[in-house]
Order: C-alpha cells, then structure tokens, then sequence
C-alpha cells in the first residue's frame, strides 16, 4: 500500500495482501455488510425485534474496529457469519416458504438463532473486559453464553407474543413451534458454549496473535484490585 | 416482625404436612409427593443454618415457604383451575425466588473468585437473565413432562408465554431491588451477615475431610 513506485515491491506488496489475512477481514466485512442491509430491510418494515438484534450485533461487530482503528481487526469470519444467518433467513422469502414446506426448517431456524444469540453473547463477555470494569473467567463466561442465549430467546418469545397480540399477527405459532424453538435453543446455546470453549484454545497462534481481542477473558494474570 | 414471618412459615409448613398426611389417608395420592418435596425443600435453610453456619434473611425463608406452600395449596384446592391467574402468581413468586438465590450465589462468586469482577448494574442486568433463562427452561421441563407423560402442565399458548412474561418481570424486580440493596450496603457486609464466609471454610474443610479419606 505504501510502496507505490517501486515495481517489485509493489508486486510483493499485492502478493502480500492476498493473504488469509485480507481475505478473512473482506469475509467478516461482507458478512457484516448483509447484516447491515438485512437491519435496514427489517427497519422499513418496522421489524422492531430485528432491528434491535440487527443493531446489537452490528454494534459489537464494529466496536473492536472502531476502538483499534484497525479494519483488519474486524471479528473473525465465522462469527459475523453467524450474527448474519438468523437475520437473512428471517427477511428472505424462500425461507418462509419451506418453513410451510419443510417440517426441519423451522427447526434450523432455531438453531441458527440460538448460534448467534450464543455469538452475541460470547462477544459481550469478551467486549465488556475490553470497554469496561467487568472481568470475568472462563468458566463463569461460558456460563454467561449459555445463560445469555436462554434468556434472551425467552425476552424475544415474549415479545413476539406482545407483537402476535397488538397486531394480530401469528409469529409464534403453536405452544409446540413456541416450545420446539425453545428446545433447539437450549441445544443451540449449550453447544455453542462448548464450542466456544474449545475454539479460543484451537485458535492457530498467528490467529491468535492477529485477533488478540478475543482473548480477554483466556488471560489469567488479571488480578482484583 | 421476623417472629411473626418465623411463625407464619411454621403454619404453613404444618399445613403442608397435613396436606401431605390428609391426602395419604385418603388415598389422594396426586399432590402427596410434591407436599412432602416441598416440606424436604422448606427444611433445607435449616439444615444449611446447622451444618454450615449459613444464615439465610428471615425474609428469604418466609419467601421460600410461602411460594411452595401456594403452590401445593393451589394444587389441592383446584385454585390452579379455578382461580384466574394462581398460575401467574406462584410462577412470579418461584421466580423471585430463585433471582434471590442467583442473587446470593452470583454475589458469592464475584466476592471469592479472584478473576471475577461484576459491577452493581451488571449484577442487576445478569440476575434478570438468569431468572428469565430459567423461566424457559422451566417451561421446558413442563412441556416435555406433558408430552411424556400426557399430563396437562401447560394449558395453552397463552398461559405458558404469560408464565414466562411473570418469571421475566419478577427477574427484573428482583435485580433491581438486588441493585438498590448494594447501593447502600457494601457486598461483604451482606455476605458476612448470611455467614457466608463462615459457610465456605466449613465446605472446605469437609471437601478436604473427605480427599484425606
């Protein structure tokens, strides 16, 4: 980027920039880009609950970003990927389709749900070290993923509940679809909260190192005081 | 006052017990098993008290009692049937209760746990989750016994999302009394007073007793 004018440095440059690097932030970006777009289609059709995940999730998908002036510090991309799913399967049409259609559908879309209710969860116990006084470790972190997901699926049942009512639509369904959700939920964010255990001890240390804000609640030299 | 809540608690616990003798004697066996669970369960503070010195608010006793105790009345007066909204009401009550045992559990972690720190707000915010998250997985463990079974736990769509919109709100009652509490009593004072502190040594040492054996 720098290196304008000298040919072979330049190439190496190029050469340079293609790398996973680039190209997981371009991924992460992207898929922050349909979250953006998916929050702005909900907006216009006054989807209130979407928009606030919508806003939620882009809030802390961009926060890290902001805070380090780094655009390469963009969240890794399967997270963002995951914040984006629910919300694209939510707005498309084709989705609705099969959820008539397809006895499994409606369950998958719990589930993707619940894995990036899990994300949004997970991002907040590593963005509240970052930004705040709050510290926690691993395993009360995972506990909160777990916890974090259940509720707010629970706060957002009850909300469209209040939506069903007010405006006379049929979001929830039967007390089975009501109760399934929840059920592929409670699998969705326990399983995430494994995941999510495993995955910052998996992560490639050149990773690891790139995205080192993931980490904050992996250090245990943090003392009270 | 905390005589008279001791007192009330020890009617109740004697009608649970005559509910429980009433319906054995009678072969009505339907709500003998939760009366007697229930009883076991009113017994657990004092059996905390004797063993670990652990010294629950008389407030949060009476509470514990009075929210199993409407709940088998309920059952075994058909006011679960009857009255409109006894559902709500025990749901609300259990709830409260257990943000106050989260309370007390979460505030016990944040004070021995050296890597933890939650502040007073976060503490509110996360009691309110957690109430919530259990409501869902009570409703959870009342459909699957429904669909187990066949027994009718759940009435309708409406009654379990009520139930969960009373969990959530008593959640967030709690936390926010939980919060106020904090603003003017520090942490150690409220832990100390309960015995907290005492209680953990004495788990210590019987975990230790038993890695000796």
């Amino acid at each position: 980027m720098d290196s304008a004018g000298h040919e072979p440095t330049r190439r190496k440059g190029i050469r340079g920039l293609l790398t996973a690097r680039v190209l997981e932030a371009e991924l992460s970006w992207i898929s922050s880009l349909v979250l953006f777009f998916s929050t702005v289609y909900a907006a216009l059709n006054f989807d209130i609950l979407w928009v606030a995940f919508g806003i939620t999730a882009l809030s802390l998908s961009v926060l890290p970003v902001v805070a380090t002036k780094d655009p390469f510090k963009a969240l890794p991309w399967e997270m963002t990927l995951l914040l984006a799913a629910p919300i694209l399967l939510h707005i498309s049409a084709g989705s609705e389709r099969l959820n008539e259609n397809v006895a499994w559908w409606r369950s998958l879309t719990s589930l993707a749900f619940a894995f990036s209710l899990a994300t949004i969860g997970f991002l907040l116990t590593v963005e509240l070290q970052i930004f705040t006084s709050i510290r926690m470790n691993r395993p009360f972190a995972i506990f909160f993923v777990v916890m974090f997901t259940l509720a707010v699926a629970g706060f957002w049942g009850i909300g469209e509940f209040i939506g069903d009512k007010v405006w006379g639509t049929d979001y929830l369904g039967s007390n089975y679809d009501v109760m399934m959700n929840f059920m592929w939920t409670t699998v969705g964010g326990i399983a995430m909260g494994i995941v999510y255990y495993l995955y910052l001890k998996a992560t490639p240390k050149r990773r690891r190192e790139r995205l080192s804000f993931m980490h904050m609640w992996e250090e245990a030299s943090w003392k009270k005081g | 006052m905390e005589e008279r809540l001791k007192l009330l608690s020890r009617a109740m616990q004697a009608v649970l017990l005559a509910i429980a003798l009433a319906g054995f004697l009678t072969d009505n066996l339907t709500w003998v098993p939760a009366a007697v669970v229930s009883l076991i369960i009113t017994e657990i503070p004092s059996i905390l008290r004797r063993d670990l010195k652990l010294v629950l608010p008389v407030e949060l006793n009476f509470w514990i009692v009075l929210a199993l105790f409407l709940h088998v009345f309920g059952g075994i007066s058909g006011f679960y049937d009857n009255v409109p909204g006894w559902d709500h009401v025990t749901h609300a009550l259990s709830s409260s209760l257990i943000a106050a045992l989260g309370f007390i559990l979460v505030l016990s972690v944040d004070q021995y746990v050296k890597a933890i720190y939650l502040p007073r707000r976060f503490l509110g915010v996360f009691i309110a989750m957690f109430t919530m998250a259990m409501g869902v997985l009570w409703e959870l463990m009342e459909f699957s016994i429904d669909t187990w079974t066949g027994s009718h736990m759940q009435y309708s769509l409406d009654d379990s999302m009520l139930d969960l919109f009373f969990d959530g709100m008593a959640g967030i009652a709690v936390a926010m009394v939980g919060a106020h509490y904090l603003s003017h009593t520090t942490r150690d004072e409220f832990l100390e007073n309960m015995g907290v502190d005492k209680a953990k040594e004495k788990i210590v040492q019987i975990v230790e007793k038993r890695k000796d054996k």
